[in-house]
């Protein structure tokens, strides 16, 4: 296989635009993207696409032949891809893929959503089959739900506190002062975390992502083609896609088996330990993480069911402060979900997008110092995942 | 007349030995499932014997929450909303299953708790039916 380098990435700044269409979002991002690589949209050979389940596509998950169409339509080939909310993660991989391969040379990654207001309604089927359904009539599991029971155990098996929990999202939003892309950009105090309504107890408003509209693309190519633009290319150490095993204890419908071992996201762990595998690097390698942090009890169940530290080690960090730019293990210095809101399928290219820049030594106020190794990650329902790490 | 109607017909029945779940389990490695499964999904099986189990009634509480805001629809509740707490149980069948946990003080609720099934009201339908579903209550 051939090396990957990312060339170029571009964002749509996140929000909610009601004047805009996901074309429209996804243009701002692919339009900046081959800006920053210097590459001509006649240039890219191939567009791996995630597949929005809310918006554009033309109601079929269509959305890379929007914006092959909306950018000029050349005739080279589309590859629309579904995964839930790491439908961008998957896109990424196939775009990857298809370079590595030695079937294309450049290639465009691009995701974008436009969201519905409030809650996430998953499949909005309202039969007996859909076990989607079925959690939510009759039990009432909202997604707040879920990971408040994940993060109750938490609390119980590690003394995480409400304190804990708050300083996370505290810990975001100072990242995020110093992104303009992301849509909540003031700083908030624990006082206002601790003090915002209860979703689901033990997380509160301030401590889940709402849903937002954005779009993020990638520029990727081969080496040789990476050589001709750019002294300093950021490079494709590897890229993932998992899905869960059967008995990893985590109900993704009315019930599952009792595990034998822990509970956890077993998609999750896979990509990412497939991830370090192949690009030969371990957890001590990395300079930071982009995680999926859909709730901030995420930023302490993950690095530990990775390996980045040590079980009950996650809390002692976040007290010292080293999940932010500038301590051990930076965690979402972008500012994350909680800063940018989900729009739920460009999220694994809009990692990409700040890991680049991070690489680069690009971020201004939330930049990692001397960044070299970047991992991200994502989920999705159905049991996705994927991984990715980047590397100067 | 009102009447007691189950919230989806098929998932529970209330025997006279009490409520159990409607489900399934392979006679070959033993894993349940629930709703019932037409194949055994375990990797690990060699061959997909399903056979009809009930569940329940006894249980384990594995981790709660507390629906604190209203949850979107499909979810139905009675007006004025009320929180409700809702856990993942380990029943002793080795099943895992979500389920509301019927109780008045939220606080007294915690991993490792003993819980039973129980039948009770989940909302009134428009013409005042008590529609029923499968609860835990600590015991």
């Amino acid at each position: 296989m051939r090396d990957v380098a990312v060339l170029g990435v571009g964002m749509h700044a996140f929000g909610k635009f009601e004047d805009k269409s996901v074309t429209d979002l996804c243009r701002t991002a692919v339009v900046a993207a081959l800006a920053d690589a210097g590459v001509s949209w006649r240039e890219v050979e191939a567009v791996a696409a995630a597949s929005s389940r809310f918006s554009g596509g033309k109601g079929w998950g269509l959305n890379g032949n929007d914006v092959v169409e909306d950018m000029g339509s050349t005739g080279i080939p589309v590859y629309n891809l579904s995964a839930g909310c790491s439908a961008g993660g998957n896109a990424f991989n196939i775009g990857t893929t298809l370079v590595a391969s030695g079937l294309h040379d450049v290639v465009l990654v691009v995701g974008g959503e436009k969201m519905p207001k409030g809650f996430i309604q998953t499949s909005g089927v309202e039969e007996a089959t859909d076990p989607e359904f079925l959690r939510q009539r009759c039990v009432g599991v909202s997604g707040p739900a879920f990971w408040a029971m994940l993060c109750r155990r938490r609390m119980e098996d590690h003394g995480t506190t409400e304190e804990h929990l708050a300083r996370i999202a505290v810990k975001a939003h100072a990242n995020s002062v110093h992104n303009p892309y992301a849509r909540f950009r003031k700083p908030f105090t624990l006082e206002q975390v601790l003090k915002s309504p209860m979703v689901c107890f033990p997380l509160r408003l301030y401590e889940i992502c709402p849903v937002s509209d954005g779009a993020a693309a990638a520029l990727i190519c081969s080496a040789d083609f990476a050589r001709k633009k750019t002294t300093k290319p950021v490079w494709v150490a590897a890229s993932t896609v998992a899905t869960a095993r059967f008995d990893d204890g985590i109900t993704r419908a009315l019930a599952a088996t009792s595990p034998s071992g822990p509970t956890l996201h077993s998609e999750a762990r896979i990509g990412v330990e497939k991830a370090f595998e192949r690009a030969g690097l371990g957890p001590r390698d990395l300079s930071l993480v982009e995680l999926q942090d859909n709730t901030v009890y995420y930023e302490l169940a993950f690095p530990e069911e990775w390996g980045l530290c040590a079980p009950g080690e996650a809390e002692r960090l976040v007290e010292k402060g080293e999940t932010g730019p500038t301590g051990k293990l930076p965690i979402n210095p972008s500012g994350g979900f909680q800063s940018f809101g989900e729009a739920t399928t460009a999220m694994g290219v809009f990692q990409v997008a700040e890991l680049t820049w991070q690489l680069r030594g690009e971020s201004g106020g939330r930049q990692v110092p001397h960044a070299k190794v970047g991992l991200g990650q994502t989920i999705g329902l159905g049991g996705n995942a994927t991984a990715v790490i980047l590397k100067t | 007349m009102k009447q007691r109607i189950p919230v989806i017909e098929g998932l529970f029945a209330e025997r006279a030995e009490g409520p159990r779940l409607l489900g399934s389990r392979c006679a070959t490695c033993a894993t349940p499932y629930f709703p019932k499964s037409p194949v055994c999904h375990n990797p690990g099986c060699d061959e997909s014997r399903m056979e009809d189990a009930d569940f329940g009634p006894h249980g384990v509480l594995f981790s709660c929450a507390v629906q604190n805001y209203p949850p979107p629809p499909p979810a139905k509740y009675d007006e004025p909303y009320q929180p409700y707490a809702l856990g993942m149980i380990d029943l002793a069948e080795g099943l895992r299953v979500l389920g509301r946990i019927a109780s008045d003080d939220f606080s007294k609720l915690r991993g490792g708790l003993p819980v039973e099934l129980i039948v009770d009201h989940l909302y009134h339908d428009p013409e005042g039916n008590d529609v029923v579903t499968w609860q835990f209550r600590p015991c």
